[in-house]
């Protein structure tokens, strides 16, 4: 796509009437491999490619878009946005002042994963399947190489001109193991924003020999009683947790409608003092996001300091609601959907204690591993959630003890915050090339973690 | 030519031994309101699934971008990866059966003419019945899209095979809010038909839910008789029974079902039906996502586990006709076994009569969660958001935050009290509302 026919798109945009509008044009390119039980199950490649335009008049919101990228359907597509916008009507104030930018900017891509043969990555894959048959235990075994790359312009009638290029790569692993009767299904992946030479660096063979080991283990160990216990919890499972029920509250689009749990908390102290909230656009082992689809940088946005909100999180239609800038989380999950209110990278600042200090004092509780963690709900309305969590340990006497499976932990995140009370000082942020953030319909990618966190008060049940 | 069966020749013509093209082409558009319209969006998608095999070698290729040069490309590139890959012993053939199934209302043609004004106004009026309903009442995040689409399959054994269809879903959200209380109500109605939506409806119940709700209590746990509304049981059925029914699951030893045809597995009152020709029904189609016909497959029949849900490829591996439920979640995926419509038949019983029927006990409205139960323990697992308490007969205090479990499939043998006849959809599962006996329910300590 060349640039000067998208300029002309966004002229003829103003031209019929647009008080403002940009184009989005995104090329995303994907391979996902799977094998499932020594054999190769699918092989599957996919290329993606069009454009979105944004039309606003009068502030009413039209968006159209199409994969067909000829003259005559680029013009009907532009149409059409602007059609919607017209029969929207209403006098809504447009979007917060822009920060024009114009950039072209590249994720750390060494090797560009399409450019691998497929006799590689097939090989690559099957070994790692085959090296997880560790016992007669494991009935089943799947492992599914993920690669994709994503290229994406973006384009303002008001001269912003972002390019921003992505790779994304990661591989999933997931062993069903039986015993006494009893099955467990352990599933776990590593992902990162790379090329081909993330995958080539890594022992494949034992992280999912690691896996099936941790499924024999769990299929063998009991459930915990429910019921409310000390937790320590991983960087990636506190991450998540955190994501969901508070990173959705946070977004500026669910606090102006009131449906977030934060409405009108700015100011407020939420949490314990050594809980500070962070999201940001670009840190290590996170999701490469520098500009939002908006055109805005996206930088640190502090949402929490020391346990009292500071920030909401805002695209540029929620922070002229608020009247503030955007903070640069403007993200569309591809050219077919308007930017909303997303999180990039967010995740918990880290502490001062060792993973020691924060197990030492504990009588007995439950330690929340990392591996198999099956996602989780929230009602962010509420600040409830109920997260599935894979095998993990409990703590006896200030020691790791026995293995516990089907462990579901639940509560409400405000009082979860408010008894955090010791937050480790390692920091873990990881991403995910196999499953993304979903909101309004829209998939995006993300990122989170932070260090290890002991709270005080969790529900735990088993399932 | 059309561009599934050029896609077809091409693949043929440099080496495939067979070939597969599945293309997609839809218009989806979608609002997205609050207290008002927020933005109003169009898309226009095409995608192009190429399957092809050497042998027993297979690779899929998918693309967005539909023109003569780019196919060859895909057919190129597809080929190319299949002669790397490893064969499949299992492979046998891709579908050899077209057809369709006599299936009915899929498809709305008013959707065709429906305009922007019309969509607009019709949701404005909800929007302030939402506002309108009490001044505690605010309407919160809502949306309506609808999508008409058609997919053309082709392959190297017969002629493309096409089908068009719609589908129309709508959330309404309220919020509502007094002395510090906070609750909230939502709505959801997935249908084929746009006449069939009951907009006024839904606002009002969602508005009326978050009012009930501001005074939801957390209640003591212990062993009760649970009701599940309708749509909430149709979708546990849908995240428990799924997985353990598709011959997918069966074959590779995940699902706990296997070996059980022919047992009993539930009691006598108990009839699941996978209904591909179900009139209106949400998967309802003629053919399947690989051209196959589409049919009516008794899953679970007067308690008794009568059939796997199967596509060529699994089919073919346990020697039987593929009951055409093969589905492509998207069109670059390979097409897999799931259910098309998943029901639970109704009984005679009507909610209200449960209801009055039932001394102590909790009533189901909404729960959040339901879908980390887990299939193969058949562990199920829920948080209640919305429920009430049933104390003789009446539904009385609003209760929220506790946390429903059992067995589903203790449940299917013994635990179902009554069905009632109020069959209803949450996307492609269905249920009527059922009388559940003794769960476990985790309250406030």
């Amino acid at each position: 796509m060349k640039e000067h026919e998208l300029e002309k798109i966004l002229d003829k945009a103003v031209h019929l009437g647009a008080s403002y509008a940009d184009v989005r044009h995104q090329c995303y390119e994907y391979e996902m491999i799977t094998v499932e039980n020594k054999a190769l199950k699918s092989y599957s490649s996919r290329r993606l490619s069009g454009l979105g335009i944004r039309v606003a008049i009068k502030g009413a919101v039209g968006y159209a878009s199409t994969s067909n990228l000829s003259q005559g359907s680029i013009e009907k597509t532009l149409r059409t946005a602007i059609k919607a916008a017209r029969s929207i009507g209403g006098e809504k104030k447009l979007f917060g002042e822009p920060r024009i930018v114009k950039a072209d900017t590249k994720s750390p891509i060494k090797t560009d994963p399409m450019d691998v043969s497929p006799e590689e990555k097939v090989s690559l894959t099957l070994d790692a399947n085959k090296a997880a048959w560790t016992g007669k235990e494991i009935k089943s075994a799947i492992t599914r190489l993920a690669l994709s790359k994503d290229s994406r312009l973006f384009m303002s009638s008001e001269g912003a001109k972002i390019c921003v290029e992505t790779g994304l790569v990661g591989l999933a692993h997931e062993s069903v193991a039986k015993a006494n009767g009893f099955m467990e299904r352990v599933p776990y992946s590593e992902s990162m924003c790379a090329g081909f030479e993330f995958i080539a660096s890594k022992d494949w063979n034992s992280f999912t020999s690691d896996i099936s080991k941790l499924a024999i283990e769990a299929a063998n160990s009991q459930t915990p009683p429910p019921g409310t216990y000390v937790v320590v919890v991983h960087p990636e499972v506190f991450g998540v947790v955190l994501h969901e029920a508070f990173g959705h509250a946070s977004e500026g689009d669910l606090v102006f409608t009131g449906e977030s749990v934060l409405h009108q908390k700015l100011g407020v102290k939420l949490a314990s003092e050594i809980v500070t909230i962070i999201d940001e656009g670009t840190v290590e082992g996170g999701y490469f996001c520098p500009f939002d689809d908006e055109g805005t940088k996206k930088e640190r946005t502090v949402i929490v300091e020391n346990g009292i909100m500071e920030s909401y999180l805002h695209n540029r239609d929620s922070a002229q609601q608020f009247g503030v800038e955007s903070t640069g989380n403007g993200r569309a999950q591809d050219f077919e959907n308007i930017p909303i209110v997303r999180m990039t990278n967010t995740y918990l600042q880290p502490g001062k204690n060792k993973f020691e200090e924060l197990i030492e004092d504990i009588d007995f509780g439950i330690y929340v591993t990392e591996k198999g963690w099956t996602g989780g709900q929230v009602s962010p309305g509420m600040g409830t959630f109920t997260f599935g969590v894979g095998p993990s340990k409990v703590i006896k006497n200030g020691e790791l003890a026995e293995t516990v499976r089907g462990v579901v932990i639940s509560g409400s995140i405000l009082d979860t915050l408010k008894t955090v009370d010791a937050v480790g000082n390692d920091l873990n942020i990881v991403t995910s090339a196999f499953g993304a953030c979903g909101k309004g319909g829209q998939r995006a990618s993300v990122g989170f973690g932070g260090p290890h966190v002991r709270v005080r008060e969790m529900t735990v049940g088993g399932r | 030519m059309e561009f599934a069966e050029l896609a077809v020749q091409k693949a043929l013509s440099i080496g495939a031994s067979e070939a597969e093209a599945y293309l997609q082409r839809a218009r989806t558009t979608r609002v997205e309101y609050s207290k008002e319209i927020e933005n109003l969006k169009t898309v226009e998608s095409i995608g192009m699934n190429l399957r092809v095999a050497l042998g027993k070698r297979t690779a899929t290729y998918s693309t967005s971008i539909l023109d003569e040069s780019e196919i060859s490309e895909a057919a190129a590139k597809a080929v190319k990866i299949a002669k790397v890959a490893p064969e499949d012993p299992q492979w046998k053939n891709i579908n050899k059966r077209f057809g369709k199934a006599p299936a009915e209302g899929y498809y709305d043609n008013t959707l065709e003419k429906l305009d922007y004004q019309e969509i607009v106004e019709t949701l404005i009026s909800a929007i302030n019945r939402m506002e309108g309903y009490d001044k505690r009442v605010k309407p919160t995040r809502g949306s309506l899209t609808t999508s008409i689409s058609t997919v053309s399959i082709a392959n190297s054994y017969d002629e493309q095979s096409e089908r068009k269809q719609t589908h129309i879903f709508v959330v309404m959200s309220t919020k509502a809010e007094e002395n510090g209380m906070k609750s909230t109500g939502t709505e959801d109605q997935e249908t084929r038909f746009w006449q069939e939506i009951k907009f006024e409806d839904l606002a009002i119940k969602a508005a009326e839910k978050a009012v009930k709700f501001l005074k939801a209590k957390s209640t003591s746990g212990g062993k009760l008789s649970v009701v599940f509304r309708n749509q909430i049981f149709a979708n546990i059925l849908g995240v428990i029974m799924s997985g353990p029914i598709n011959a997918d699951w069966v074959q590779k030893g995940r699902s706990p079902l296997s070996k059980k045809l022919g047992n009993r597995i539930a009691s006598e009152n108990i009839n699941l039906v996978d209904d591909g020709i179900l009139r209106g029904g949400w998967r309802t189609k003629p053919f399947d996502d690989e051209g196959h016909p589409t049919q009516r497959t008794p899953v679970i029949k007067d308690g008794v586990l009568k059939n796997y849900i199967y596509d060529t490829y699994t089919a073919l591996k346990d020697n039987v006709e593929s009951t055409g439920n093969a589905q492509r979640l998207y069109y670059w995926m390979n097409p897999q076994p799931s259910p098309n419509n998943l029901i639970l038949k109704s009984g005679k019983a009507s909610p209200e009569e449960i209801i009055s029927g039932t001394k102590r006990g909790i009533y189901i409205e909404d729960t959040i969660g339901e879908w980390l139960s887990n299939p193969i323990s058949g562990n199920l697992n829920a948080t209640i958001t919305h429920g009430y308490l049933i104390e003789n007969g009446e539904l009385t205090k609003p209760i929220k935050g506790v946390v429903v479990s059992g067995n589903f499939y203790h449940i299917l043998k013994d635990g179902i009290e009554i069905i009632g006849n109020d069959l209803r959809n949450s996307m492609q599962n269905y249920s009527p509302t059922v009388k559940l006996t003794q769960l476990t329910i985790a309250g406030k300590q």
